[in-house]
This record gives structure tokens, sequence and C-alpha cells, in this order.
């Protein structure tokens, strides 16, 4: 088993209003190379909070985020942006697809913000395998909340990074795309060899996971 | 409505910093729409106060009235105040001229003169002196003492035999510096002298006047009206003297007024685009903001007013700021331009005095009501937007659906260029308002920098003057006190002789010396007169260089009945043609010639080179037509432009006749220097106003670029866009409205310079004859854009940075 991020002693407080909200507190976790992990909690559990410091999207106050055994938050911001680019691929609930970009567009910038060549036989591999080839010119709004968030993982996959951070890619969808989307994921991960970080609320997905983690009042409850 | 109010306030300040920068523009407009009319009007004010101190106040007189007659006049309606005025003789002295003048109270005051002490004489031994009088006599005294003086008297059409008798000083007059360097006074005496000394049919009074009602009247009316009034008197034009200095001032020049109000125009449209364009870019922002209130109620017009008083509770702000800040500033740049603009300081003084108003109260007025009415034009079409948004469409509408296709080929790798490009062409609409709203001032800016440039002050004062140094005649027309400076009377003795020439040609330093004849002429088919100006055959070249229609040969031009006319004539007369046949009735000292010439061809020759003479021919010729010394300028070359030697030697000899005068290449160059220095700084001022209105603008559209995409932004930092990456593809996007407004600017302006150079080439505007395109204000502009732009992405870069990016990722309307 390799593992290839670890989460040790991560702590991050919030100020809202006059209460702290401690939404990771002293949080420790190993993530497998390979394997699908699900983080699951009820809302405000900081479930999302970890998952963005995970990805290096938020400072924590302090602990460690170690990415193939380097400290992520040593790093400075021009560098980390460069590891996210490389690194890590997103999913966000709400797609986050850029309006004035096309399909195909989408899909290829975080290659194109690393400065490499496309290498457009994956590309039209990957949105065959979403099925989305006949739509790659066309623009996110005209794209059904399914084929958005398809599009969403195409992005993330075409990188080949390290890991990637999914942060409840079904919450905005219907159950039957829902399940669509979720095997497509899946089936993906699997057969690119990537890492799956997802956030989940919904038990039938937490159940497709190879390791699921219990998240409440910012600290790790349970891993199965 | 209430709640409309407070809901536009709630606006005005949750929308700060759009708010804050349409309250810059509007600020800026107000200020600029205050500026220009109050330092105009001061302008027209100090030189109007600077006339009244300086220059006598009657507006006409009528000369040689009798007593009966000026009491007659004095009642008339016409008239406002009246005084009179008659020279009685002059003092016999040596060189110093004492003129003995008797003027009653109000024709002093209509004269400006006040008494330094004593009062005006009463009795018929009493007089007013000045010290340089008493210097010159050879006397001394106070007020009170007697004195001897020897004078004549204007008797039977003369001076009369020499008298001498004594006087009481009665009070004194002040010299002025003008009166002690020529030696030139006036002393005054009492009516009861005048009456003891000149017998009553030989007494002739000047009788001075104001008239009545003079605010409301242009210059020619007045002058119909003192004409009017002379007629039914009797008085013959000969015996009118319009205070033409006077009137002039009070005479607002309707080609200044006009270039006011198209100054303040350019300012209203300037404002009305920016304010309109800022309006536009933000406005799909606010779609949603008013659908939302659609949705709970809100009426078209509840909309339209929301939109409407969010701009005027900024404008309410924004208009006394600028009000306030051009109250400073005017009184700043007025002081300024005095200080600039002249040696002695009389403006300032009699502006610290309060003699006339730095402010007034209708520019306060006027200023707010066209800024308000500015931002309300700005507004109306917002406002119909606004009000026309759907409930639904709005409440659906999210920043994603800003473009409309469908579909788009797209780049196969995406770089920070290809993105910035994408954007930008997904809303060509608002690219294109930012540019080409920036680009109408830049453009404006371009064409008004070539007429600047073209104003060179060593070009100017190469046209205004042909030569280092000219000596010319003292010509007057229409001088009753000086006959003898009519053109007809100087010919028949005309200082400008060979012998003149000659000794000119001799000092050292002069390279050599061109002279030119000129003879007057009535022509006929114009009804009016024209100089025939000789052009000497060392002008040949440059005579039949600058041709601009027709052609003829200086061997044609020395017959005498070919004539180039110069090009300006068409101003006046525009039907003249080629060919066209003029009779001309020549003016020959007393005598009269008639001549037929023919116009040969058109010239544009500067005013240097024609002194105003519209006719040209060869001096041979113009020699040839007249039977005195038809000489009429002496223009001197020299090896450097001015030498203080060779000026003095110069002058030497012009001040040994009393009919010659004499003109510097220096001065009119120094002349140009201080007035393009002025004009440009002020012309350039103006234009950095409206060039900053103009740019808030650009500011505008790229924060609400930043602020509309604030969550896409987010999310490209999230998969992986670095800040250097950030940064470059606002200073891209930044850089594309710059190069965009930068290339309409300099290509539609460069384009349009030209014609206008042509035009002001034409109106002889600042003596402008080369053209030159304005390379330092098209890099000055280029560096000025590209600077702003770049600090404006770093600093937008900064400000997006601010907030946490996860929170950016979350951002949602």
């Amino acid at each position: 088993m390799s593992i290839i991020a670890e989460i040790k002693d991560l702590v991050k407080y919030y100020q809202m209003g006059e209460t702290v909200v401690k939404a990771v507190d002293h949080t420790s976790l190993s993530i497998e190379r390979g394997k699908f992990t699900a983080i699951v909690g009820r809302s405000g559990s900081g479930k999302s909070t970890l998952l963005h410091l995970l990805g290096g999207l938020d400072r924590p106050d302090s602990g460690q985020v170690l990415l193939e055994g380097k400290n992520i938050y040593e790093l400075k911001e021009e560098a980390l942006a460069q590891l996210r680019r490389k690194k890590i691929g997103f999913i966000f609930q709400d797609f986050n697809l850029i309006p004035s970009l096309n399909v195909w567009e989408n899909i290829v910038l975080p290659i194109g913000l690393d400065g490499r060549k496309v290498d457009e036989a994956e590309i039209l591999h990957i949105l065959e395998r979403i099925g989305l080839l006949e739509k790659r010119e066309a623009m996110p709004n005209t794209l059904s909340g399914g084929q958005k968030q398809r599009v969403a993982i195409a992005r993330a996959l075409a990188a080949a990074p390290a890991m990637i951070l999914a942060d409840e890619p079904t919450g905005n969808l219907d159950s039957q795309t829902e399940l669509e989307v979720m095997s497509l994921l899946k089936n993906c991960v699997k057969e690119f060899g990537q890492t799956l970080v997802m956030i989940t609320h919904d038990e039938t997905i937490a159940q497709m996971a190879d390791v699921v983690i219990m998240v409440e009042d910012g600290k790790v409850v349970k891993q199965l | 409505m209430k709640m409309i109010t407070r809901l536009s306030l709630a606006n005005m300040k949750y929308h700060k910093s759009k708010n804050i920068l349409i309250g810059i523009a509007v600020f800026l407009t107000a200020l600029l729409l205050f500026l220009v009319p109050t330092i105009g009007k001061n302008m027209i004010d100090g030189q109007f106060a600077v006339i009244n101190e300086v220059y006598p106040r009657w507006h006409a007189l009528y000369r040689g009235v009798d007593e009966e007659t000026a009491a007659k006049l004095a009642a008339h309606h016409a008239f406002g105040m009246t005084g009179l005025r008659s020279d009685a003789g002059y003092m016999v002295h040596g060189e110093a001229e004492i003129a003995l003048v008797f003027l009653d109270e109000p024709g002093l005051e209509l004269y400006n003169i006040t008494l330094a002490s004593g009062k005006l004489p009463e009795q018929e031994n009493e007089i007013v002196v000045s010290e340089g009088i008493l210097r010159e006599l050879g006397q001394s005294g106070e007020t009170g003492d007697m004195i001897s003086v020897p004078y004549q008297i204007y008797r039977n059409g003369g001076l009369d035999y020499r008298e001498e008798r004594e006087f009481v000083i009665s009070g004194f007059l002040a010299d002025g510096e003008e009166a002690s360097e020529t030696r030139a006074y006036t002393a005054l005496v009492s009516k009861a002298f005048l009456e003891e000394e000149i017998p009553k049919d030989q007494r002739g009074y000047r009788f001075l006047f104001q008239l009545r009602d003079l605010e409301a009247a242009t210059t020619d009316r007045l002058e119909e009206q003192i004409l009017s009034v002379a007629e039914q008197f009797g008085l013959g034009e000969q015996n009118i003297s319009v205070n033409n200095d006077y009137l002039s001032a009070n005479y607002v020049d309707p080609a200044f007024a006009a270039g006011i109000v198209i100054i303040m125009l350019i300012i209203v449209a300037a404002g009305i685009i920016t304010i309109y364009s800022i309006y536009y870019v933000s406005m799909g922002d606010r779609v949603q903001e008013y659908g939302r209130l659609k949705a709970i109620g809100a009426t078209r017009r509840q909309i339209k007013q929301l939109v409407l008083r969010e701009g005027f509770a900024v404008a309410g702000i924004a208009i006394p700021l600028g009000l306030l800040v051009g109250t400073v500033l005017s009184r700043m740049l007025f002081v300024g331009f005095i200080i600039g603009g002249s040696e002695d300081n009389l403006m300032l003084e009699l502006l610290k005095e309060g003699r006339f108003a730095s402010w007034y109260w209708w520019i306060y007025v006027l200023t707010a009501v066209v800024a308000l009415g500015t931002v309300y034009i700005s507004l109306r079409k917002p406002m119909r937007l606004a009000a026309k948004i759907s409930e639904i469409e709005a409440i659906r509408y999210r920043n994603e659906s800003a473009g409309k296709k469908k579909h788009r080929k797209g780049v196969r790798n995406v770089t920070i260029s290809s993105l910035t490009g994408i954007y930008l062409a997904g809303d060509k609409k608002k690219s294109l308002m930012t540019i080409c709203s920036m680009a109408a001032t830049g453009i404006f800016l371009i064409v008004t920098a070539t007429v600047l440039s073209c104003t060179t002050p060593r070009e100017s004062a190469d046209s205004s003057m042909y030569g280092q140094y000219v000596i010319m005649p003292l010509i007057e027309y229409n001088n009753k006190e000086h006959p003898e400076r009519e053109w007809s009377s100087i010919q028949q003795n005309n200082p400008m002789t060979e012998e003149l020439r000659k000794e000119i040609g001799q000092i050292d330093g002069v390279e050599y010396v061109i002279s030119f004849s000129r003879i007057n002429s009535f022509v006929e088919e114009l009804g009016g007169s024209e100089g025939i100006l000789g052009v000497p055959v060392e002008c040949r070249e440059e005579l039949l260089k600058e041709i601009t229609k027709g052609s003829v040969t200086y061997e044609e031009l020395c017959t005498g009945n070919k004539v180039i006319a110069d090009t300006d004539l068409l101003y006046w007369y525009p039907e003249i043609e080629l060919g066209d046949r003029f009779h001309i009735t020549l003016e020959d000292g007393d005598e009269t010639k008639e001549l037929e010439v023919e116009i040969a061809a058109f010239g544009d020759y500067s005013f240097g080179f024609t002194n105003y003479n519209y006719l040209l021919m060869a001096k041979e010729a113009v020699d040839s037509l007249g039977s005195h010394n038809l000489t009429y300028s002496y223009h001197i070359f020299a090896k450097e432009d001015y030498n203080e030697d060779v000026a003095g030697k110069l002058k030497e000899l012009v001040t040994a006749s009393e009919l010659l005068q004499f003109a510097t290449w220096q001065e009119e160059y120094e002349m140009w220097k201080s007035a393009l220095g002025l004009t440009n700084g002020c012309c350039y001022a103006f234009l950095g106003v409206l060039g900053t209105i103009c740019i808030m603008n650009m500011i505008n559209t790229m924060i609400n670029s930043v602020h509309v995409r604030k969550k896409e932004i987010g999310v490209l930092q999230a998969i992986g866009m670095s800040d250097r990456q950030l940064t470059k593809m606002l200073q891209l996007e930044g850089l594309f409205y710059t190069m965009g407004t930068l290339a309409l600017s300099i290509g539609v302006g460069s384009l349009l310079s030209y014609p206008v150079f042509l035009l002001a080439k034409k109106n002889g505007m600042f003596g402008i004859r080369n053209y030159h395109y304005p390379t330092e204000a098209v890099v000055v502009l280029c560096v000025v854009l590209l600077v702003i732009q770049m600090v404006l992405a770093w600093l937008l870069g900064k400000s997006v940075k601010k907030e946490a990016l996860i929170e950016r990722i979350r951002f949602s309307e």
C-alpha cells in the first residue's frame, strides 16, 4: 500500500462573528494511491474545508499536508498554483466551467495553464469516454447539468493529476444522472489509474468507495 | 417613493467602487464645465478692468463742437456721462511738448485722470501742472505758488505769437512714465482762461460722451448710434473719434463665446460617453438586482427612478465637490495665467483690489444644471434598459449566458493569450464600447496636438516676420491728428531712402537688405482698397514657389498688368477667379491713376512676406506705377537671429525719423513663445482632464470584468492559474483596450489631423505654415495609457488576491 497524501495534525479555525468555528480540528489521515476515498459527514462537519486544504486551495492554521511526501504549505503561492495544475484535479459541485470557453477549451485549460502541449488523441479519448465527443465545440450554457459535470470530470482527468478531489460532484444532479456520473467517474479513475478523494453525504455513493472517512466537528471519527 | 430613494441610496453604497468611478467622471466633468467659462469670463472682465484703468472712458468724441451745440448734445437722451475738452495751445519750451488743455470735471473723469493734489483751475490765472512740467520750465512750486508760463494760443487757425503770464498752481497731475520719456505733458487751464484767450467764434470743443445702455449692445450698433447723433447735429464723419479700445472691452467677441460653448459641449460629450459607458458596462452585473425588484412588484417607473436617483445621488456629491475644487483651481489657474502672461501685473493688482469678480454665481448654476443634465442624458438608456428587464429572465440570468453562441470553433491549445482573446471576443459590444468611447477623446487629443505641434514659435515668428529685422514707415489712415502718416503723404517725402538702405547694409552683422514697394489702390470689383505689393527680384523664387493656382513668370509681373492674388483674399472675396480683371484706381501721392490688371495666379504667402497686402507684382512694376518713392519695407537679414549691437544701430537709424518703425524677429519669437507656451499649456491641461474622464471608462471596464468574473477567476486559480498568469491575463486584457484605443485614436486622429492642419493654415491660425506630426504627444499618450493600464492590472490582480480563493469559488451573485 502506498500513501499519496497525508494530513498531519491539521488545524483550521474560522472566526464567525464572535464564535470560533473549528472547521478542521487537529485531524490526521492518509490517502492511498489509486484508491477511491470518500469523506462523509453532516453539513458543517468540516469535510469541505478538509478537502480544500488537501488540494491547496486554503491555508491551514497549523499542521501539514504532505503530497507525495512534500509539505505543500511550505510552497510559495506561485509554486502552489503550479502544484495544483500538475498534481491535483478538482471537480466542484456546481461544475465551475468557464462560460466563455467551449467544452474542448474547458478540458484542456489546466494543460494550457501548465504551458504544455495538448495531446489531442488523449483528449479525444477522454471526450469519447465521457460521451461528449460530438459536443466538443459546444458552449457550457448549452449543456445539461450532467453533461457539465462530465466536462468537469474530463477537465480533472485531462492534466493526468496525481489526485482528483471532488466536492460533492453529484450534489446538483438528479438521481438518474447522479448514478451515470458516478459510475463514469469511478470507471475513469480506474481506467486512468488515478486517486479519487470525494466528499459526499450520500450513503450509496460512499458505499462505492474503497475507503470511507467519517468527519464530525472537524475531526476524523472513523475510517473504514 | 421614499422606499425607492432609500433603496437607491443603499444601492449607491453597495456598488461603491462603481459609483466612485462615476463620481470621479461627474466631478471632472463639473470641474471642467466650471473652469472653462469662469476663466474665460475672468479674462474678459480682467481685460475690461485693465482698460478701464488705463484707457479713457469716453465711448466717442465729437470734434469742433461749439458751445451751443455742446449744451444741446449734453441734453441728448442717448448720452450718459458727457464732458468737454478744448485745446488752448502749447507752452513754449524747447523740445518738450506741454499742451494747455481745458477739461471740465466730467471730462477729467472720462479721460480717466485724477489730480494728484489740489483742484481743477477755475480762475483765468489758475493752472494744474505736474512735477515734470515744472522741471521742464526750470521752476518749482507747490499748490498756491505762482509760476511764470510762456505760451502760444491757437487762434485764427494756427498757433499765435508767444505770450507770457503768471499762473497760480491750483493742483498737480502725476507724470506718467511715457510722458517723462517722450517729454510730452499736459497742463490744465480754466474755462475762464480759454474764454479770455480765444474769441467765441474760434473756440472749438471736443464733446466727450458715454452712451447709455452699453451692456446689451455690440460695438457695431454703438457706432451706428454715435454716427446717427452726429448726423442729427450736422457733425461730419471726420469729426467723430470712437474709442474702440474701450468699446471692444465692453463687447464680448462672439467667436470667443462660441469657442467656450464648443469646449463645453465637448466636455459634456465626453461626460455623457463616459458615464453612459460605465453604466452600460455595469448593467449586466445588475440585471438580477432589478429583476428581483420587479419580481416583488416594483413598477417600470420605480425601476427607472431607482437608477436615476442613484445616479443623481452620486452627482449630488460629485458636482458640489467639482464646484468647490473649481472655485479654488480657477483662481489659481487665472492668477498663474496672468503672471505667466504679462510682465506688469496690473490685472492681478486689480483682481486683488476686487475690481472685477473672480467667480460668478450664474456659472455655478450653469455648471450644476449642465452637469446634472449630462448625468441625466447618460442615464436615460440605462434607465430604459433596467425598466425593460423581464422578471423571469433576470432571475434566471447568470453571467455565463452573456454569450449567446451555442458553439464556437475554439482553439486547440488554451494559453493565457488565447484565454484573453476568447474572453474579449465573448463580449465584443462591451469591448468596442470601451475602446470607442476612449478613442473619442484620443482622436480629439491627436488632432489638437497636431495643431499645437504645428505652432512652433520659430515658424510662427518666421511666418509673421520676413528677415531678422524690419523697418517700415509708420503708416496710419484717417488719423486727423497725424495726416502726415497717410501713405500718400509719406511716399512724397519717404524716409525709406536708398541712403538709409546703404547705411543698414553697412552695419556689421547684417548680411543683406531686401526692399519691398507698395502702392495703394481702390479695386472697383472688390469695392474696397487693397495694397499692391512690389516684390523685389531677390524674392522671385519664393514668390513663384508659393503659387497654388495658375502660373505667371516674374517677367510678366514686371509688366504691371498682371498680379498674383494671395489666397487670403479669397476668404473675403470667394468669388474671385483666375483670369479676372480688376479695374484699379491707384493712389499716387495726391494724384490718382487708372489701371487694369489680370489675376494671373493665386499664391499662399505668409503675413511676414506680404505685410497684409493681398495683390502682388514685381517691385519694378509697382515702382513704375507711382511717381514718388514707394519703398515700403526693408527686410534685414542678419547673421544671427538677434544681436544687440545690430538692433541698437538699427534703432538709432530709425529714431532719426518720426515716421519710421522698427520690429525684430526676436520680439515676434518671444511673443509667440510666450503666447504659444500658454496656449499649449492650457490646451494640454484641458486635454489631460478630458482624458482622465475617459480613462475612468477603462478603469470601470477592467474593474467590472474582474468583479463579474470573480468566481471564474477563482476557478481558474483553483485549477492552477498562478498569480503571475492572472496578472498577465489582466494585463493582456488592459493591453487590448489600450492598443485598440491607441490604434483608433492615432489612426483616425492622424487622418483627421491633416485636413485640420490645412484649415488652421488657411485661417492663419497661430501663423501655422508647416505640418508637424505630434510625435511627442503620441508617445506621451501611448506611455500614459500603457502605464495606467499596467498599474491598473497590477492593482486589480492584488485586489483579487485579497479575498481567499475558496471564498471566490463560492462567490455567487
